[in-house]
């Protein structure tokens, strides 16, 4: 039985979970997701990156909820939200709960996936609304 | 470097079009709705399959090698022809190229078609670029622009019902238009049922079928030498192409991306917004002509929700958006749609379109953007 996060490069496990990103040293461009290639600014390779850690919290920009879905997960009707990290960068994230409206604060927080056979079990970084 | 204007230096033309209406997936061949749209562009131009020195065939789904075993049944006359993709753009790309080929000087008459049949899926190359991102496959292209939807209705006070009128407008052009895939006029509430994301509707996303559009380029010369009519050749101003910049966090990559091309394909043309008669962009969510209208710089912005709602860009307006009924309802079969735009300008700009004609047409502009994000734009002039 393991916890495993979807995507472990992105994430780390702490609590409020913290996402990890990149910075260009050459040119200081921050960006996430963290960029395997090159820094899309100056042209860097990615040899020349650093981990860059970002505080899972920041404001919504924009709000839509899904209400069809070509897949079974996630479960219609789920929130999707552009979200401006305080860190910099913007991101789009499922945001759960009632009360996602365009300027709200959310924060990062780990939802549990089903189970599978063995027990273990998938975590995935999703935001909500701070009251 | 500042490239020669290659299309002043040697103007080329639009001398034929032709189409295999727009449709949900069929048994047809692929092979069978290519030959019908580049047939009926031969018929259009006057011209014979013998008198085509090159073809470009805008194709995102097909897989590789599609144009031979199609164009060869006009005759294997043993022609360069070569696949163009370019997403949702490839058609736009064919006709960018076959404008490159004759404004060089290389061939006089060449064929720019569009040919696709929907899959299952995009089979977009991005998602196997192993840049995993937080989203996974949560934001499929609906909810992306729902989102644009989102920032946009916010920050100008702008209704769904507002956004929608986009929709009943292109439902209501493409319902006169028999290469349309969607030919019904729609009402308002019509429109607003059945959500997908956000508040772009069922009516509010595009199809994605199966059809074709084939449109033929020639120079002077080669309208000379096959004695093409000349009051039917639409003059082709301005092809600009551009891939996405780093706009800032948080900027609408389509909309800031669009005006970079659109300027690009203005300063070619030495045109501008006002210059505009006809306008078919790439309306694949109804929120986009908003953005694109704005982009573009045919108002300002905040106020194209409204210059829709006083009938501004209805055929008989100002600017007349997506008189063919636009992705919306003529609908966004891949491959095609580039080129299918610029027929319908063509067939604007000749004074063609019957019912659905902008009087006096002169100017007209095709605009499509694709996964990449890239962008391409035309600009065709009455001569
Ligand atoms: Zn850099």
């Amino acid at each position: 039985m393991t916890t495993e996060p979807r995507h472990p490069h992105l994430l780390k496990m702490t609590d409020p979970p913290t996402m990890v990103g990149h910075r260009c040293i050459t040119c200081e461009r921050v960006a996430f997701p963290p960029d395997p290639y090159g820094c899309e600014n100056c042209g860097s390779p990615a040899s020349t990156f650093e981990q860059w850690d970002l505080e899972a919290r920041g404001s919504v920009q924009a709000v839509a909820t899904v209400h069809r879905h070509h897949r079974s997960t996630p479960v219609t009707p789920f929130t999707v939200g552009v979200i401006g990290l305080v860190g910099g960068p913007v991101v789009k994230a499922i945001v759960e709960g009632v009360g996602v409206a365009v300027g709200s604060t959310v924060e990062g927080f780990l939802a549990h996936d089903e189970p599978d056979n063995e027990g273990n079990v998938v975590v995935d970084l999703r935001f909500r609304v701070v009251e | 470097m500042n490239a020669p204007n290659l299309l002043s230096a040697r103007p080329v033309f639009v001398v034929g079009i032709g189409l295999h209406q727009y449709q949900r997936r069929s048994d047809a061949t692929y092979v069978s709705l290519g030959l019908t749209a580049v047939r009926a562009a031969l018929v259009d131009a006057g011209i014979e399959w013998a008198d085509v020195e090159a073809a470009y065939t805008g194709t995102a789904l097909l897989g590789m090698g599609a144009s031979r075993i199609m164009l060869s049944r006009l005759g294997a006359t043993g022609i360069p022809m070569t696949q163009v993709e370019n997403a949702s753009a490839s058609g736009s790309s064919s006709v960018a190229q076959a404008c490159l080929e004759v404004a060089s000087g290389r061939s006089d008459v060449v064929v720019a078609l569009g040919v696709d049949k929907p899959r299952g899926g995009l089979g977009a190359a991005p998602g196997n670029a192993g840049i995993n991102n937080l989203e996974g496959g949560s934001v499929v292209p609906f909810t992306h622009f729902a989102l644009l939807a989102s920032e946009y209705m916010n920050l100008h006070e702008v209704s769904d019902k507002q956004v929608a009128k986009v929709a009943v407008k292109n439902h209501r052009n493409g319902s006169h238009n028999p290469f349309a895939q969607r030919q019904k006029i729609r009402t308002l509430d019509e429109i607003l049922t059945e959500p997908i994301s956000g508040s772009l509707t069922r009516l509010q996303c595009c199809p994605v079928g199966e059809g074709a559009a084939a449109v033929i380029i020639a120079s002077e010369d080669g309208i000379n030498r096959l004695q093409i009519d000349r009051s039917r050749a639409m003059q082709v101003v301005a092809s600009a192409t551009k891939t996405e910049g780093l706009y800032g966090d948080g900027v609408g990559i389509d909309a800031a991306l669009t005006a970079e091309t659109g300027g690009a394909a203005f300063e070619e043309a030495g045109l501008g917004p006002a210059d505009l008669d006809v306008l078919e962009v790439h309306d694949a969510f109804a929120i986009e002509e908003l953005l694109y209208a704005e982009a573009l710089g045919l108002c300002q912005p905040g106020e194209a929700a409204s210059r829709i709602e006083s009938g501004d860009f209805d055929i008989g307006g100002s600017c007349a958006f997506s008189p063919s009924g636009g992705l919306l309802a003529m609908g966004h079969p891949i491959g095609p749609t580039g080129v299918g735009q610029i027929a319908e300008v063509v067939r604007q700009l000749r004074g063609e379109a019957g019912v659905r004609q902008q009087s006096d047409a002169r100017v007209g502009m095709a605009h499509m953007v694709g996964i990449g994000a890239v962008c391409v734009v035309h600009i065709l002039r009455k001569p």
